[in-house]
């Protein structure tokens, strides 16, 4: 075998990524469509898996429970879009928002982000993995709530794209968001069999 | 731990693949700079590796070549898109297609390829795995394999279900026609030059192994 220097790394071929701005071009071009449910991760464009009924209901209570108990102190979009950076957007289940005026020019950004949550049932490995050390470069606190396993996994204290902390709070045991300690919600209100 | 039924598939990501015409429209909307080189692979937007001295000089010669001897006989491509299929838009280095009009119109598809020639260095994994089971899958009758490196052709013919059946190496004092036009022969050593940092040595011994 003639091994003359040829990086082994030039073999793989490299995915063209995409920024934030070129993942909305190609919204505008009509190429992804408005129905379609896409993220960019990395610069690289993922279909978003599709909702299971129980992904929906917990989605829809958190939304519910945090709207009516956050009036007028935080915004809650539910999967709205979140620049994380230039090449990553995504959508979490539901993004709990210091109240701005100014979100129908701009994009939230991690600095606007008081909690996230995301739902997890099929794509738990995605969030935690991928997402997870995302949201680390900056978002104060993410909720994982598993369903499998009905509890959720709360991550504080992000230093370098790492949680510093975190905890599992079971379907019995109680948890606010820290920027809301008066918020306080029971696990198994939301995540039961 | 509560494994409820969770199929282990629905853990990996699905990336969202583009079709051609997605693919053309992200070029229309100017989503690409004009100088990136990029091509569609199974529905991957891939980056194609800068092009280095021995396979631009490679490409080149075989350009030449082919433009003079096929002329008013075959169109000779280079560097310009083949759509195989709705998910396929490779940039191979030299396509040598049937003469006919319209190519303006649409980019050649596989019934118009009389012979793939892709000048391989530093992607040659890349070129073989990935590249020549999509042509065989696409009917491809004939492509080869420029080994810079090893200073000789692999010939590839009679695609079946997206394998070649058959092939054969060239070496460098070996002589080569396309199938198509059995009367045009290029000995590969006059196409393939090699590294000039290793010529002269013979430390390679090229077609030894593999």
């Amino acid at each position: 075998m003639t091994t003359t220097a040829v990086p082994a790394q030039t073999f793989a071929p490299t995915r063209r990524r995409f920024t934030v701005d070129e993942f909305y071009a190609m919204a505008e071009a009509g190429i992804l469509d408005e129905e379609e449910r896409v993220e960019l991760l990395n610069g690289e464009v993922f279909v978003m898996a599709p909702m299971g009924a129980a992904h929906a209901d917990i989605t829809d209570l958190f939304d519910d429970f945090f709207k009516a108990s956050l009036r007028g102190r935080a915004r809650v979009p539910v999967q709205g879009p979140l620049r994380v950076d230039d090449t990553t957007l995504l959508f979490p289940d539901l993004a709990v928002l210091r109240p701005r005026t100014d979100y129908r020019r701009r994009l939230p950004e991690p600095e606007d982000v008081l909690l996230l949550i995301e739902v997890s049932d099929s794509s738990i490995r995605r969030d935690r993995e991928a997402k997870l050390s995302r949201y680390a470069a900056g978002i104060p606190e993410v909720w994982i709530a598993n369903v499998p396993a009905c509890h959720v996994e709360a991550f504080h204290d992000p230093v370098d794209g790492t949680y510093q902390s975190s905890r599992i709070v079971p379907a019995d045991g109680r948890i606010s968001p820290r920027a809301f300690p008066d918020v306080e919600l029971t696990v198994g209100d939301f995540l039961f069999e | 731990m509560t494994t409820t039924a969770v199929p282990a598939q629905t853990f990996t990501p699905t990336r969202r693949r583009f079709t051609v015409d997605e693919f053309l429209a992200m070029d229309q909307a100017g989503i690409f700079h004009p100088e990136e080189r990029v091509e569609l692979l199974d529905g991957e937007i891939l980056i194609m590796p800068p092009i280095g001295p021995p396979h631009a000089d490679g490409t080149d010669q075989f350009d030449d070549f082919f433009k003079f001897s096929l002329r008013g006989r075959a169109r000779v491509r280079v560097q310009g898109p083949v759509q195989l299929d709705d998910l396929n838009l490779p940039v191979p280095d030299i396509a040598v297609l049937r003469l006919r009009d319209g190519y303006h119109r649409a980019h050649p598809t596989p019934a118009d390829v009389l012979l793939i020639v892709e000048v391989s260095d530093s992607s040659l994994r890349r070129d073989r795995d990935a590249k020549l089971s999509l042509y065989a899958a696409a009917g491809i009758p004939e492509v080869w394999i420029a080994n810079v490196v090893d200073r000789q052709v692999e010939a590839f013919h009679d695609p079946v279900d997206g394998v070649y059946q058959s092939s054969r190496i060239v070496p460098a004092d070996g002589r080569i026609s396309p199938r198509a036009f059995p009367d045009v022969v290029l000995t590969v050593g006059e196409f393939l030059l090699g590294d000039p940092g290793s010529e002269g040595d013979e430390t390679g011994a090229p077609g030894t192994d593999s």
